[in-house]
């Protein structure tokens, strides 16, 4: 189990995570989601004690990470750059880190077969290829069989068939009663791989809920409503946490409401609706939705004026 | 890339059998000094630029020993007919022979110098610090075990070179009717402390890296110390400056080696506590530093 407490790192005068409290639990796959430079490889940066928090902490299994007795048998890390001397091959890599554990030869062999490296592994490290150097990174992190893997943006560079191999390998872990947590900016690679989704932009949570949840955007449902008179249908569904998007001169998205309740309203109030349709947000669409206020240097157009109605909206 | 050799996550591929949940409150052995002292020494027998870095210090050592037996030859040849080189020669001791086997300690200086500094500073430039600090999250006992790893190794391979340096120049020297005691206690002394001497400014070269964090950088602080401000301070006017020259921890080696007491130099015991001084200043700062600063 992983666990934050009001974490920061701020560097000089830029906020690179801005107070972040959440938990990791055993036993299932963590996402952690954020477009980048949203703080996703710093907060796993002081995760393994390598940035020092500004303010807050965070321990692993009840303990920060540099206070345990073995840590790489603890957790292992893949970071996002690669952490290796690339004039060194990757076996003498993986041995000289396993020799600081007293982890026997006969590991450090398991790890390289089962990370696809057997017929790379005499080689510098140099020509790898960033695949094979994210591999490298995972046969690191597995070194110690530990109980936490912590894996940043471990599919970047990965081909097709790597990918699928991380996926299954991160829920293997899981199953096994293991803490998994992996970054990604991916929202798409997330929904495949996490059963659990911690979302941040801009150094902040934006969102800690079960995978599901944030698919279907609960507590977020959408409605497109098409209607002659918009403007009083608007009035008539004002309220708090309800929230009315004009989309075109007759078209509204409404959010905060199912489209009985919508449909209600209408009928009471006499307006007449001709279209209503439940809005199942696509997993991209949700991810930008969460994070459309967050994003650092996002390029999105926004269509239509959003009108919040009610405070609490949006 | 190969992608025939993927492995399929099975119940059997993740490691050695352990029950999922339980997990008991000592996971296996950490990081002990000692272990952590043998993961060092691999990292730095498996580059093979270190390897190349000692090679050549062993080949220039033993090079400019077998030179520098050559020219005192010559030279000795040459005060048997010419009373100025005789007269020089008996300034220097008659005894130039003794120096032959060291003559190369400049360079070796220079380059396992540079090897302390490059061994900590590609740490921080390829990333494997974040390896190496994960491993051993309280750092220092990480830094300390390369510092010995880096001084032991300049000092074996120094006094080695240093050795195989006189055994080549015996044979030269015996041409020129000069005799060189490689078992001479003025030999074993000499041999001791340039190996010590090298030793000291390896760990000032790991100090620099740990504190620059660039293989340039500190490789250039390192040459600034050592053979940029000996002459600078030299061509600066003012007894300030020629009273600070010996302080420099590149003129502390004259002092410690010489027979005699040499003008212009500090006594032997100021200059085994200013190298001293050299050594565990910048050693404490970089120790610090490592300790507190992002990896
Ligand atoms: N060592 C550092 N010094 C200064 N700024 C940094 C440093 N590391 C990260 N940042 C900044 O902090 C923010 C978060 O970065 P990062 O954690 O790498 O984000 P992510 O991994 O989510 O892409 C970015 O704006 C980045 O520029
Ligand atoms: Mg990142």
């Amino acid at each position: 189990m992983i666990e934050a407490q009001g974490l920061t790192k701020v560097y000089g005068d830029k906020t690179a995570v801005g107070g972040v409290d959440f938990t990791v639990q055993a036993g299932r796959v963590t996402g952690f989601l954020g477009p980048n430079g949203a703080g996703k490889s710093t907060t796993m940066r002081m995760i393994m004690g390598l940035d020092r928090p500004t303010a807050g902490t965070v321990t692993v299994n009840g303990v920060p990470f540099a206070r345990h007795v073995a840590p790489l048998r603890e957790i292992g890390a893949l970071l996002d750059a690669k952490a290796v001397h690339t004039s060194r091959s990757a076996y003498n890599h993986l041995l000289a880190m396993a020799a600081t554990h007293s982890i026997p030869k006969k590991r450090v062999h398991e790890v390289i077969e089962m990370t696809g490296l057997a017929d790379v592994a005499r080689k510098k490290v140099k020509g790898f290829s960033l695949g094979m150097g994210q591999r490298l990174g995972i046969a690191a992190a597995l070194l110690g069989d530990p109980q936490t893997i912590i894996l940043d943006e471990p599919v970047n560079g990965l081909d097709p068939e790597g990918v699928v191999w991380v996926r299954n390998l991160v829920k293997f872990l899981a199953s096994e009663g293991r803490t998994v947590f992996l970054s990604s900016h991916l929202m798409s690679e997330m929904a495949l791989t996490a059963d659990h989704l911690i979302v941040i932009g801009r150094g902040k949570i934006i969102a800690d809920a079960p995978i599901k949840d944030i698919i279907t955007g609960k507590g977020q449902t959408r409605t497109r409503v098409r209607t002659d008179q918009p403007d009083q249908l608007m009035n008539v569904l004002a309220g708090t946490g309800v929230s009315v998007e004009v989309q075109d001169h007759e078209l509204l998205e409404v959010k905060g409401l199912d489209p009985r309740q919508i449909a209600r309203a209408a009928l009471d109030s006499r307006v007449m609706i001709y279209e209503l349709t439940p809005l199942q947000a696509s997993l991209e669409e949700a991810y930008m939705e969460l994070t459309k206020d967050e994003v650092e240097y996002h390029s999105l157009i926004t269509t239509g004026v959003p009108v919040p109605v009610q405070s609490g909206g949006n | 890339m190969s992608t025939s050799t993927v492995a399929q996550p099975g119940p059997r591929s993740a490691g050695p059998a352990h029950s999922s949940n339980a997990r008991t409150a000592s996971p296996g052995p950490g990081p002990s000094f000692f272990r952590v002292l043998n993961s060092e020494f691999i990292k730095f027998r498996t580059l093979l630029s270190t390897l190349i870095l000692l090679a050549a210090t062993a080949v220039v050592m033993v090079g400019f020993g077998a030179l520098s037996a050559w020219g005192t030859g010559q030279f000795a040849d040459a005060a048997g007919s010419d009373p100025q080189a005789a007269e020089a020669l008996a300034a220097q001791g008659g005894d130039l022979a003794v120096t032959v086997p060291t003559s190369g300690i400049a360079f070796a200086q220079l380059i396992l110098g540079s090897l302390g500094v490059l061994l900590m500073s590609s740490e921080f430039t390829t990333g494997m610090a974040r390896s190496t600090f994960a491993a051993v999250p309280k750092r220092i006992p990480a830094f300390v075990a390369k510092l010995a790893v880096v001084m032991v190794s300049a000092f074996i391979l120094t006094a080695v070179s240093t050795y195989v340096a006189g055994l080549v120049a015996v044979p030269i020297l015996d041409n020129y009717g000069l005799k060189l005691d490689l078992a001479s206690s003025q030999s074993i002394k000499l041999l001791l402390v340039n190996s010590a001497y090298v030793a000291a400014v390896a760990a000032i070269g790991m100090a620099l890296g740990t504190l620059v964090r660039n293989s340039a950088g500190g490789i250039m602080s390192l040459v600034g110390l050592f053979f940029v401000a000996p002459i600078a301070f030299q061509l600066i006017p003012g007894d300030f400056f020629v009273e600070a020259r010996k302080y420099l921890p590149g003129n502390t080696l004259t002092p410690l080696t010489a027979v005699e007491h040499v003008p212009d130099t500090l006594e032997v015991w100021q200059a085994g506590l200013v190298l001293g001084a050299w050594v565990v200043v910048p050693l404490a700062l970089a120790t610090i530093l490592l300790k507190i600063r992002d990896v």
